[in-house]
């Protein structure tokens, strides 16, 4: 029996280890090999072995400058077969190394004077997207307070807007608002002037729908959603929300879908548990925003139908464009937070996807959402996927390789369908809860001869003390509190910090106290006692698997001490459970 | 519909800033264009009667649209 439990113990480490393995670590390339001989060989000697090699490998070794001589550095062309016969070879003794000349790229850092300011581009890791594409032949729609071409945005591509507003083609800004947030999108780049944008290759569609106070009409809105799709827009950013839900509109989002177009909206500022309209409707990518930190922005909305989460800036740090100022209409570079901010900065990878070869929509929402950087402790749903990351989308993108539609997707977009419910993928870590229910079913099975035969009482309480109906977790109801279904979703242990939504375990309720309750109250029952004993074995197994991958306790932190609590809680909950089932006969 | 609000007036800053309303109990309502320069000094306690806007979308996000049609100042 210690065998079983010792290989039980062993498959679930080596899954765990599986399922972490990162790959070998990343290597450069080379095309050259370095040769750094002696400083005490003599010359005629190195000289020599280097005709040598040019003989025997048809090479054709130089030095690598004229600062070479005294090292005695030499390069020679060739690839990993001729780096092993060289180290194998009797030159290697000659020299002090044998090795790749391996390739340094410099990333494409802008000349924009005040690059350096902008924290929000480094930490969406564009530098490295930009030496694959910039964005160029997409169309960006930003639909806003218009745009005005501020210095900084002489550079940039505009292709035909319009102002519905004022019902005239030229949708000037008359806020400053839609031009930071066009800024942010495509603002001139490697100009010598002011910042930089994210795909400033770019075209951008100027559409005014908010007036220079800042609102706009949902029928505006909506007409403005159909021009984009109907005039070649690739993208549209929609740096705005409020209001309810309007049929007209999500028919326009409809509309524009079906051409093919991305559509990203800011999840919004009050700070709630449900992203606004028009960021909730299906096809639409909701952002949430971040500070300079990755921590989520004060203001921002999360939870339901947040898919990703992007710089907006807080009061540590907020996004530097060009824009026109509010009272005197003169450019200005103005510091703004907001989702509003976080918005464009997705809108903007999404062209530089769209340019590197994924077409359909929906891909580039699972390139967006699948490169993204995860944030592993979201049980609020603060980032959706996780952080922006601009190079590993575009790199993802061209892999080319998006075949797959998982499990959560389809249901969040069946449950999108009536606009009520909302699921996130990310909220359960799958492998520990597995581990937790096989765990009990294992724990049990040590127990059989004892068992009167296998219950919907003795598995309820298995499933309840070991994992809870975990997948109810990631359930969300728009504008409703998500913690009733975090409590559903909840095992007995994890009761404890299910209402606040933390990730560490409440002692209290972490332990053998609520088994020992349960136990004593229903032993007397002939079926419910068996509910009881499995949620003994169900929590010792719960405990056991959180102790191995997880050990994290309030008041006892994440180390030595929180794992010998959960460890001798679950020895605890397994003796009680032994102990509860004493004198039954045995049926095996 | 029309509603009764009490609070205090502020200054949001999102973006390049918006004119709110923030009650007692800690509401947030975002004043709709048009609304009095009277009204719009932060640190000023009103009551506004108003309707809110279901059909307007801002970009500041920040709650309720709320279109004044009438407001008187409050100690």
């Amino acid at each position: 029996m210690r065998k079983v439990f010792i290989l039980c113990l062993f498959i679930i480490g080596l899954g765990f280890a599986i399922f972490n393995f990162k790959g070998l670590a990343t290597r450069g390339t080379y095309d050259s090999i370095v040769l750094d001989f002696r400083e005490d060989v003599p010359a005629a000697q190195i000289a020599g072995k280097l005709s040598a090699i040019a003989q025997q490998y048809h090479v054709n070794p130089f030095l690598n400058s004229e600062f070479s001589i005294k090292d005695n550095v030499y390069i020679v062309k060739g690839d990993a077969n001729l780096l092993n016969a060289l180290k194998k070879s009797d030159i290697a003794k000659a020299t002090e190394s044998i090795e790749p000349n391996y390739i340094y790229n410099a990333y494409e850092v802008p000349n924009d004077p005040h690059y350096t300011k902008q924290w929000n581009l480094r930490s969406i890791n564009v530098e490295a997207a930009w030496e694959e594409t910039k964005g160029s032949g997409m169309t960006v729609a930003v639909i806003d307070t218009g745009v005005s071409r501020v210095p900084d945005l002489k550079d940039t591509k505009f292709v035909k807007g319009y102002d519905f507003v004022n019902d005239k083609e030229e949708a000037d800004d008359d806020n400053g608002h839609g031009t930071h947030v066009a800024g942010t999108i495509a603002q001139s780049t490697n100009n010598g002037y002011g910042v930089a944008g994210i795909a400033y290759e770019a075209s951008i569609m100027p559409l005014k729908v908010l007036s220079g106070s800042g609102g706009g009409t949902v029928a505006d809105i909506s007409e403005a959603i159909k021009f984009a799709a109907d005039n070649g827009a690739d993208v549209i950013n929609m740096s705005l929300g409020g209001g309810g839900a309007s049929e007209l509109m999500q028919e326009a989002v409809d509309y524009a879908y079906s051409k093919g177009v991305v559509i990203v909206a800011a999840a919004g500022n009050e700070n709630r548990n449900s992203s606004s309209y028009p960021a909730r409707y299906p096809h639409v990518i909701s952002v949430a925003a971040t500070g300079p930190a990755g921590e989520k922005a004060p203001y921002s909305n999360f939870g339901a139908g947040v898919d990703i989460s992007a710089p907006g800036g807080s009061e540590t740090g907020k996004i530097l464009q060009e824009t026109i100022d509010y009272q005197t209409g003169e450019p200005v570079f103005a510091e703004y937070q907001g989702t509003s901010m976080a918005s464009p900065h997705v809108a903007g990878v999404a062209a530089l996807v769209k340019a590197s070869g994924v077409e359909n929509p929906d891909e580039i929402e699972t390139v967006l959402t699948k490169s993204a950087r995860v944030v592993t402790e979201d049980p609020l749903n603060h980032f959706g996927a996780g952080h922006l990351d601009a190079a590993a989308a575009v790199k993802f993108a061209q892999k080319g390789q998006i075949t797959f539609r998982d499990f959560f997707r389809w249901l969040r977009e069946n449950g999108y369908l009536n606009l009520r419910f909302w699921f996130d993928g990310g909220a359960v870590a799958l492998l520990p809860k597995i581990a937790m229910v096989l765990g009990s079913y294992i724990l049990a099975w040590f127990l059989r001869n004892y068992l009167p035969g296998w219950s919907w009482s003795l598995s309820g309480g298995l499933i309840f003390g070991s994992s809870g109906l975990f997948f109810l977790r990631g359930f969300y109801v728009f504008d409703l509190p998500q913690w009733p279904f975090r409590v559903l979703g909840s095992s007995i242990p994890e009761l404890g910090n299910a209402v606040q939504g933390t990730i560490a375990l409440n002692p209290i309720f972490a332990s053998v106290l609520i088994p020992l309750a349960l136990i004593a109250l229903l032993l007397g029952n002939r079926s419910w006692k068996w509910f009881a004993i499995g949620s003994g074995i169900g929590v010792a197994s719960c405990l056991l698997v959180s102790a191995v991958m997880m050990p994290n306790v309030m008041w006892l932190g994440e180390g030595l001490l929180a794992r010998s609590f959960l460890i001798v809680n679950a020895i605890l909950c397994y003796g009680l459970s032994w102990l509860s089932m004493q004198g039954e006969q045995k049926t095996a | 519909m029309s509603i009764n609000v009490t609070g205090t007036i502020e200054r949001k800053g999102l973006g390049p800033g918006t004119w709110a309303i923030v009650t007692e109990e800690g509401e947030t309502y975002e004043l709709y264009q048009g609304a009095p320069d009277e009204l719009l000094k932060s640190g000023v306690k009103a009551k506004i009667k108003g309707e809110v806007r279901d059909d307007v979308m801002t970009f500041a996000m920040i709650g309720p649209v709320l279109e004044v049609k009438s407001f008187k100042v409050v100690d």
